[in-house]
C-alpha cells in the first residue's frame, strides 16, 4: 500500500490532472471492498458519491477557480452524525431505519467546500464504549489484523483512515473517543476544545462533554478541515464566538514547555513498550530545547470517577427522547402505558447503554444527587482550575493516549470497569473542555499502534497541532 | 363552640407567550391550526437537534418581573424536568428550577391587600394528548411542544375564590398590557393550578393542601376554590385528615374529584440544561425595557381620574386594555373633553369592537376624525341618533373622507340658522289658525302638536332645540 496522500497533494495531483476523482474513489472503495471483514462501515454511499466525483471532476475541468477549500477530499462519517435523508442509528436498534432530516452544521460545511462523503462508519452504540464493541452491527476490528478491538467509540473512524478507505473521518469524542482509536489504529486524532465546532447534527451522549473530532493521516490534513468545521453556529448555543485561527499553517515548535505527571509515567497499568517510547520522546524533546517537568497532579484517581457519574446523568437524560412514539423501534408487544417505554427502550438499548442509563438516572435521582452528581460536579471544576492554571505555566500537557495496547474482541466483556478505568489518561481534555490530540507514537514488537497525547490550553488549537506537526518528524 | 375555617390559596399560573415562534426553535407560535403543522425536527426532539433560545421571550419575563416588582436574576438558568410521556417529546422539559428569571413581587388587589408572588420562571409548553377520540389509540398533537411558557407561582396568600378571580383578571390586564400574552384562559393562553388548604381563623399553620390542576376558567377556579374549601371543612369535621391529592374540578357539577393518575410521587431528577449556557441578562436591557413600559392599568385609572376628571367607572373601562386607552390618549390629543370621549367609548366604540371580535386599533379610522365627528355632535350640527346610526358606519366604511363631508352626503347636517326656523314656523302656525288660537287661549299642551309639524317639515335639517325654542317664542308672541 503506498503511503497516503495530504490533501495538499491530492488537490495539486487534480489540479495538474495527474489525478482524477473517479480514480480517488474507486481506489478508497476497492479499499472499502478489501477490508469488509473488518465492519468498517455500517452504509457505503457509493453511488452517491460517485456522482458526486464525477460532478467535482467536471468542475475542476470546467470552473478550477471556484473549488472550495476542501474539494476531493473524501470523508467518513461515524454512525452519530446526521446527513439530510440518510439514515443515522448510533449504531442502536432504538433509532432502526430512522432517516434524518437535516444536516449536521460541521457536515454541511465541508459540503459546502466541495469535501466529499463515502459513508458512515461503524462505532459504539451511542458513542458509549472504547472497544466499537458496543454496536448493534457487531464489532469493528483493528486493520491490524490479529482480533483485536480498534478502540471506540470513533473505531470505525479509525479503522476508515488506517484501512485507507477515506482521507479524513469525522468522529466524535466524549471521553477519549477519537484520540484513543486513533492511538490503537496508528493514526493522528484529535478533539478540539469543547465548543469549537457546532454539535448541531451530532447525536448526544454527554452534551458538556461531546465534541466532535478529526481522524487523519496527516496533522496537516486535520489543520486544513478544523479549518473549515470550526466556528459559531446560530443552532448551538454551546458554540463559541472566538475566532478561528488559520489553523494549516503549521510551524515547527520551538522552546516549548510540556507537563506530564509522575503518577501517569508510573501508572501501575502502563505497557512497557509505551513508558519507555514515552521517555525516549522525552529526551528527544530536551535534545530539542523544549523542557519537559514532572508537575504534580493530585487529582489522576478522581478523573475516572468523575467523568462516568456526569457523563452517565447527561446520558441518562439526552437518551430519554427515544421512546419509539415520534420514530425509530417501538415494540410489538405494548399491552399498556408502561410497556410503551419500558418494552420499546429494553428492546432498543444494548447492554452498555442500558448500564449508562440506569447509573445515570441513579445519580440524579432524589436523594443521591447531591452525593453523586453535585459532588462531581464541584470535582469537575477542581480539576479544571487546577489543569488551566496549569497551562498558564505550560504550554502542554504530555502523557500517553492510553495505558496499554488494543486488546483483543472479547477479552473484557464481563470487566466493564476495566475499560472504564482505561479511559484515565483520555478523559482529562473532556472534564476540562480542553483540546487535544494524539499522535502515533510507535508500535511493539508484534505491530501494535500506540500514540502520545498533547493537551493545550482553550481555542490554542493552533499551537496544538503545531506540536503534533513537529512531533510527526521526532517519533 | 363551632370552629371557624379560613381558607388558604396559592397559585401557579401558566402564560403562554404571543411570541412569533417557539421557545426554543423556529416553528410557528400559533394556536388553533391543524395538528403537527408547527413543528420540526427540533421540537420533534430528533436525534441531534438542540435548543436554541428565543430572546423574546426573555425580554417579555423582564417586562413582567418589572410590572410585578420582581428581583431579576441577572444570571439564570433553564434546567431539565424529566419525566416520559408521549406529548413530552424530548422525555424532558426545559424550565427553570433553582434560579429562575426573577424572584419576589406583588400584585395588588382593590382591597389594597398584596398577593406576593414566589418566583417567576420560563419554561416551555408539552404538547397535547387527546384521548377520546378513540377506544385503543391515542392521538398527540406536538404544536404547542415547545411554546413558551411563564410559571407565575404565588405565596399562599389567597383567602377566598373572589380575591382569586379578581387577581386573575388582574393579571390577564397586565399581561395584556405587556402585550407579552393574550391572557385568554378559554384557548389555553393562560391557565392555573390553584392549591386549596383550610385552617381554623387565627392560626398561623396552614394545613395539608389540595392542588387542583388546570382550570381554564377563572369563574370555574373561584367555584373550585369555594368548593374544594367547604368539603376540606367537612371532611375535617367528619375526622377525616386531609392528604395532598391532585384534583379535577367538573364544572358540569362545580365539584372537585381526585385525577385518574396514578399519584406516585415524581422524581423529576432536575439537571441544569447542559445544551442551554446561563442567560446572562445585562443591566442596559433592562433599563432599555424599563423605558418602554407602559403605564400599568391601575397607575392609568389614576390618572384618568385625576387628570381628566373621568368617573371610576370611565376611568375603569378606558384603562382596561391597553387597546382601549392608547386610542384613547390619540384622540384626545385633538378632542380635548375627556368626558364625552369615554361616553363615545363606552357607548360606541367598545361596543362595536366588542361586536366584532375586533381589536380597537384595528378601527381604520384616523384620531382626528373622531375628533371632527365628536365635534359635529357638540356643536349639534348632527344629531346624537344620526351620528351614531349614519354617520358613525360611514365612517367605517369610508375612512378616508372627513366626517362632516360624508354628513353632509347623508343629508343629516342640521341647521342652526335662525332664518330656517323662522320659515318653517310661519308656514305651520299658518297652516293652522285653529290651534294658534286655541293655544294662546290656553290650550299649552298644544306645543307638541306644533313641533311635531315643525320636524315633519324641517326633515332633520333643523335643530329640534333650537326650532322648540324659537316655535314657543313665535306663539308666545
Amino acid at each position: 500500500m503506498q503511503s497516503p496522500q495530504s490533501i495538499k497533494s491530492i488537490q495539486a495531483g487534480l489540479l495538474d490532472g495527474s489525478l482524477k476523482m473517479e480514480t480517488r474513489v474507486d481506489n478508497h472503495l476497492a479499499s472499502i471492498k478489501k477490508s469488509e471483514d473488518l465492519n468498517i462501515y455500517i452504509e457505503v454511499f457509493e453511488e452517491e458519491i460517485r456522482k458526486a466525483a464525477e460532478e467535482l471532476q467536471e468542475k475542476i475541468n470546467t470552473h478550477p477557480d471556484k473549488l472550495g477549500k476542501l474539494f476531493g477530499v473524501v470523508f467518513s462519517i461515524k454512525d452519530v452524525l446526521c446527513y439530510k435523508d440518510h439514515k443515522v442509528t448510533a449504531a442502536s436498534k432504538i433509532l432502526d431505519g430512522f432517516e434524518s432530516q437535516f444536516t449536521a452544521t460541521a457536515i454541511q460545511r465541508i459540503l459546502d467546500e466541495d469535501g466529499l462523503i463515502i459513508g458512515r462508519t461503524n462505532c459504539d452504540e451511542f458513542a458509549m464504549g472504547s472497544s466499537n464493541e458496543n454496536s448493534v452491527y457487531g464489532a469493528c476490528k483493528n486493520g491490524h489484523g490479529d482480533n483485536r478491538v480498534p478502540g471506540g467509540s470513533s473505531g470505525g473512524a479509525a479503522v476508515s483512515v488506517q484501512m485507507h478507505t477515506c482521507d479524513v473521518a469525522l468522529g466524535t469524542d466524549t471521553g477519549g473517543s477519537v484520540r484513543q482509536p486513533a492511538a490503537f489504529c496508528g493514526v493522528v486524532g484529535m478533539k478540539p476544545t469543547y465548543g469549537r465546532i457546532s454539535r448541531y447534527g451530532l447525536i448526544a451522549y454527554a452534551s458538556s462533554f461531546d465534541q466532535l473530532g478529526l481522524l487523519g493521516h496527516h496533522t496537516e490534513d486535520i489543520a486544513t478541515v478544523l479549518e473549515v468545521v470550526s466556528g459559531k453556529d446560530s443552532f448551538d448555543a454551546t458554540s463559541s464566538n472566538t475566532p478561528v485561527d488559520k489553523y494549516a499553517d503549521l510551524q515547527a515548535i520551538e522552546n516549548k514547555k510540556f507537563a506530564y505527571f509522575n503518577e501517569v509515567v508510573n501508572h501501575p497499568k502502563l505497557n512497557e513498550n509505551i513508558k519507555s517510547s514515552t521517555f525516549d520522546l522525552f529526551g528527544k524533546l530536551k535534545e530539542k530545547g523544549h523542557t519537559v517537568d514532572d508537575v504534580e497532579f493530585e487529582y489522576l484517581d478522581y478523573l475516572v470517577p468523575t467523568y462516568y457519574v456526569l457523563t452517565t446523568a447527561e446520558a441518562s437524560s439526552n437518551l430519554s427522547r427515544y421512546d419509539g412514539v415520534r420514530y425509530g423501534h417501538r415494540s410489538k408487544e405494548i399491552k399498556s402505558f408502561n410497556d410503551f417505554y419500558h418494552k420499546t427502550r429494553t428492546e432498543g438499548f444494548g447492554l452498555e447503554v442500558k448500564r449508562r442509563i440506569m447509573l445515570g438516572t441513579f445519580v440524579l435521582s432524589s436523594g443521591y444527587y447531591d452525593a453523586y452528581y453535585s459532588k462531581a460536579q464541584k470535582v469537575r471544576n477542581k480539576i479544571s482550575k487546577a489543569i488551566t492554571k496549569m497551562l498558564e505555566e505550560y504550554d502542554y500537557i504530555i502523557m500517553p493516549t492510553t495505558t496499554d495496547i488494543a486488546w483483543e474482541i472479547g477479552a473484557f466483556d464481563k470487566d466493564p470497569v476495566s475499560v472504564y478505568l482505561s479511559d484515565v489518561f483520555t478523559v482529562l481534555a473532556n472534564l476540562c473542555g480542553l483540546p487535544a490530540v494524539s499522535v502515533p507514537l510507535g508500535k511493539d514488537a508484534n505491530g501494535h499502534s500506540y500514540g502520545i497525547q498533547l493537551i493545550s490550553s482553550k481555542y490554542n488549537e493552533a499551537k496544538l497541532l503545531n506540536a503534533a506537526f513537529s512531533f510527526q518528524n521526532i517519533t | 363552640m363551632e370552629q371557624s375555617w379560613e381558607t388558604v390559596v396559592g397559585l401557579e399560573v401558566h402564560v403562554q407567550l404571543n411570541t412569533a415562534t417557539k421557545q426554543f426553535c423556529g416553528d410557528a407560535n400559533i394556536f388553533g391550526e391543524d395538528p403537527n403543522l408547527h413543528t420540526s425536527s427540533i421540537s420533534l426532539a430528533h436525534p441531534g437537534t438542540l435548543p436554541n433560545i428565543n430572546q423574546t421571550s426573555i425580554q417579555s419575563a423582564i417586562k413582567l418581573a418589572l410590572a410585578i416588582g420582581a428581583e431579576i436574576n441577572y444570571e439564570n438558568r433553564f434546567d431539565r424536568k424529566h419525566y416520559f410521556y408521549a406529548d413530552l417529546p424530548k422525555g424532558y422539559q426545559i424550565t427553570q428550577d433553582n434560579l429562575p428569571i426573577c424572584v419576589g413581587g406583588s400584585l395588588e388587589l382593590d382591597s389594597g391587600k398584596k398577593i406576593r408572588f414566589h418566583h417567576v420562571h420560563m419554561e416551555e409548553d408539552a404538547g397535547k394528548s387527546i384521548h377520546h377520540l378513540d377506544d385503543k389509540a391515542s392521538f398527540i398533537d406536538l404544536n404547542r411542544a415547545g411554546v413558551p411558557l411563564l410559571e407565575l407561582v404565588t405565596e399562599p396568600d389567597f383567602r377566598s375564590g373572589d380575591e382569586v378571580l379578581e387577581f386573575i383578571s388582574k393579571l390577564q390586564q397586565i399581561v395584556r398590557y405587556l402585550n407579552i400574552s393574550d391572557g385568554n384562559m378559554e384557548q389555553g393562553s393562560l391557565r392555573c393550578d390553584c392549591n386549596v388548604s383550610v385552617m381554623p381563623v387565627g392560626s398561623d399553620t396552614y394545613g395539608e393542601r389540595c392542588e387542583i390542576k388546570n382550570m381554564n376558567s377563572k369563574k370555574f377556579a373561584k367555584q373550585a376554590v369555594e368548593y374544594e374549601s367547604k368539603r376540606q371543612i367537612r371532611a375535617i369535621a367528619n375526622g377525616e385528615k386531609i392528604t395532598m391529592q391532585t384534583l379535577h374540578f367538573d364544572p358540569s357539577n362545580g365539584t372537585t374529584t381526585p385525577t385518574r393518575d396514578k399519584e406516585t410521587a415524581h422524581d423529576y431528577r432536575y439537571l441544569p440544561d447542559p445544551d442551554l449556557p446561563p442567560i446572562l441578562i445585562t443591566e442596559d436591557l433592562v433599563s432599555e425595557l424599563k423605558t418602554k413600559m407602559p403605564l400599568m392599568p391601575e397607575a392609568l385609572k389614576a390618572q384618568l381620574m385625576v387628570e381628566h376628571k373621568l368617573s371610576s367607572e370611565q376611568a375603569y373601562i378606558i384603562a382596561s386594555s391597553l387597546d382601549s386607552s392608547t386610542y384613547f390618549f390619540e384622540i384626545l390629543k385633538s378632542h380635548k373633553k375627556p368626558k364625552p370621549l369615554a361616553n363615545f367609548f363606552i357607548n360606541t366604540l367598545i361596543p362595536y369592537a366588542k361586536a366584532n371580535e375586533i381589536e380597537i386599533s384595528a378601527i381604520n379610522v384616523a384620531p382626528n376624525n373622531w375628533s371632527e365627528y365628536l365635534s359635529l355632535i357638540e356643536t349639534e350640527k348632527v344629531n346624537r341618533k344620526d351620528a351614531s346610526d349614519k354617520l358613525f358606519p360611514e365612517m367605517l366604511s369610508k375612512p378616508s373622507v372627513k366626517p362632516l363631508q360624508l354628513a353632509e352626503g347623508l343629508d343629516i347636517i342640521q341647521s342652526n340658522n335662525p332664518n330656517i326656523n323662522d320659515q318653517i314656523i310661519s308656514e305651520v302656525l299658518a297652516a293652522f289658525p285653529e290651534e294658534v288660537k286655541k293655544y294662546k287661549g290656553g290650550k299649552k299642551a298644544l306645543v307638541g302638536f306644533f313641533i311635531g309639524e315643525a320636524m315633519k317639515k324641517a326633515q332633520g335639517k333643523a335643530n329640534p332645540k333650537t326650532l322648540k325654542s324659537d316655535l314657543i317664542k313665535a306663539l308666545s308672541s
